[in-house]
């Protein structure tokens, strides 16, 4: 066909506006087109989508033009080719491009991703038509070359001046505007690596897996034996069972607050009240044997709950040290006197103590006393308060 | 990072005051209606102590509210009415935002090696099937998206590690207090 064009322009006389108008065209939508698509892919707000709407309507306009001449044409097979390839184009210049986008950044996006299929599809298509105009062009080039002996004086015939200089006026334009819209400050901080994509959808999708592996590492963090597992499978696994295990836990416990208070009546207030009492001030140097608080730990913290209490601090706030204080109130209530002589000596609170041990395993114990409490010491209280009674 | 000592303080605070609420309107109560008040009033101050400004707290207190029982409670807790979701539209927009990236994945698919979709297919098919098993767990976590859950399951667990530890002690206390009443 390229053959056929070139004789043909050998051929005919007014061919060669014909044919530079074409050159022109092709010329003008090449850029056009391309810094449109520019300005779609790098561009985030309104204006920008007025100048696609701009080459496209001077596409229609040249394609109207071209349409208007075929009296001229000797060649009606080429000229029928061009002009629909032409019209396909104008065509395939998106309509959605046109349209006026919202500004708001989620439905950007979204519409950005509804769009891309079809941005791909014109690009497609774009660059399959590219290929056939540069070849086209080239021919065409020739064309003038060979005829008006200069390519500049493309620009001095008399009726295509006027639209030369738009079109210029209006790449520049374009180009302008894409170089403003590449100096305005992105929302997306995010530069690609060699060969990773550059588009919108696929910074936009880089960003957000960003962001999810980011929190995964906090979470990583946070849920214990998570650390040692790579692939986001497997810990997705780890936190489901850890959620799984706390939720389990509050049911546990609140069944067995239920049996704990028949009547539901938590006193939280006599557990308050019993932060006057006298030993409290005594309430981290309640002691254990650190034989104790060994098996105590080994014994009732399962694995899981070990690392539950992982993250406890040792700052205590009123409320919570008061509970804790009233446990330590019941401890030591036992009187020191009956320490010496029972086989509680361990268990209960020395002044040795109060040495560098106690702040060892001061955590220790914190952790230790709301599990092992219950079965151990507090049976071991009773049958200490038992004996005490026995001997007064 | 907020401070898990006061987060813990104002739990037992809420609940607390829940309960005695709840004990006020019922009086003898079976074991499991024990149980199940217990539960609920601790549920609801964990996500009043992060009221409105996560999607798990929302969700489980307009969960909470469904029930016409547990309504009185609920205001209670909140001391407001809890707020009103509107979870259609979110969950018709991720759907179809999913549904056109599926789309493209086959769009894109068409130059990778055979072996390698097949892995990758795998390997988001397991990771779908957790993520929805995750969303199951979490409170409101069918209408999240993915970054919202990651962001949800830590604060949530961060919450439920709070709750665990208050109520292990007052379990503790309580026990105590049973064992010798002095």
């Amino acid at each position: 066909m390229l053959h056929c064009e070139n004789t043909s322009g050998n051929l005919a006389g007014d061919m060669t506006v014909w044919e530079r108008q074409r050159a022109r065209m092709k010329w003008q939508e090449e850029h056009g087109y391309f810094s449109a698509f520019d300005a779609v892919f790098s561009s985030s707000s309104q204006d920008s989508f007025v100048l696609p709407a701009d080459s496209g309507c001077a596409l229609g306009e040249v394609v109207a033009q071209a349409r208007a001449r075929p009296g001229s044409m000797n060649k009606p097979s080429v000229h029928g080719f061009d002009e629909s390839s032409s019209i396909s184009r104008t065509f395939s210049c998106p309509p959605a491009l046109v349209e006026p986008r919202p500004t708001g950044s989620s439905i950007e996006k979204e519409s950005s991703k509804k769009r891309k299929p079809e941005k791909l599809h014109n690009a497609k298509f774009v660059t399959e038509n590219d290929t056939k105009d540069k070849r086209i062009k080239l021919g065409a080039d020739d064309e003038q070359s060979k005829i008006t002996g200069s390519p500049n004086s493309n620009a001095n015939t008399d009726s295509n001046k006027r639209e030369t200089c738009a079109d210029t006026s209006n790449s520049k334009q374009n180009s302008k505007a894409s170089e403003i819209q590449n100096q305005k400050p992105d929302y997306i901080h995010v530069r690609a690596r060699r060969g990773q994509a550059t588009d919108s959808h696929s910074l936009a999708e880089r960003v957000r897996r960003e962001k999810i592996s980011e929190r995964m590492k906090y979470l990583q963090d946070l849920v214990p034996g998570c650390n040692k597992i790579t692939g986001k499978a497997g810990m997705l696994d780890e936190i489901i069972n850890y959620v799984q295990s706390l939720q389990r836990q509050v049911e546990f416990l609140s069944m067995k607050l239920a049996a704990v208070n028949p009547r539901l009546d938590l006193s939280i207030d006599d557990l308050f009240e019993k932060e006057v009492f006298p030993c409290a001030a005594n309430f981290p140097n309640i002691g254990m044997s650190s034989d104790l608080t060994n098996s105590g730990y080994v014994q009732f913290n399962s694995p899981q709950e070990m690392v539950s209490y992982g993250g406890l601090d040792t700052v205590i706030n009123p409320p919570y040290m008061g509970l804790k204080r009233t446990i330590s109130a019941h401890l030591s209530s036992v009187p020191e006197t009956y320490l010496h002589s029972s086989s509680f000596t361990q268990l209960l609170p020395s002044s040795a103590w109060e040495g560098d041990f106690q702040n060892v395993f001061n955590l220790d114990f914190d952790q230790v006393r709301a599990t092992s409490f219950p079965s151990h010491l507090s049976s071991g209280l009773v049958e200490a308060g038992n004996h005490l009674k026995m001997e007064m | 990072m907020r401070n898990i000592n006061t987060v813990k303080q104002e739990f037992l605070k809420k609940w607390i005051w829940g309960l005695r609420k709840y004990r006020s309107q019922k009086k003898n109560m079976s074991l499991l209606e024990r149980k199940k008040a217990i539960k609920l009033s601790a549920d609801l101050a964990m996500a009043s102590t992060r009221n409105k400004t996560t999607r798990w707290s929302k969700a489980l207190i307009a969960n909470a509210s469904k029930n016409s029982n547990n309504k009185v409670l609920t205001e209670h807790v909140l001391g407001s009415s809890p707020p009103v979701r509107k979870s259609s539209t979110n969950y018709s927009h991720s759907r179809r935002i999913r549904s056109c990236r599926k789309s493209l994945r086959r769009n894109r698919a068409v130059h990778i090696p055979k072996d390698r979709v097949v892995a990758s297919f795998i390997a988001r098919k397991l990771v779908q099937k957790r993520t929805r098993r995750l969303k199951s767990l979490l409170p409101g976590g069918e209408f999240m998206d993915d970054v919202s859950l990651v962001e949800e399951t830590l604060d949530y667990v961060q919450s439920l590690r709070a709750q665990v530890e208050v109520m292990r002690c007052l379990v503790t206390a309580s026990e105590l207090m049973i064992l010798n009443p002095s």
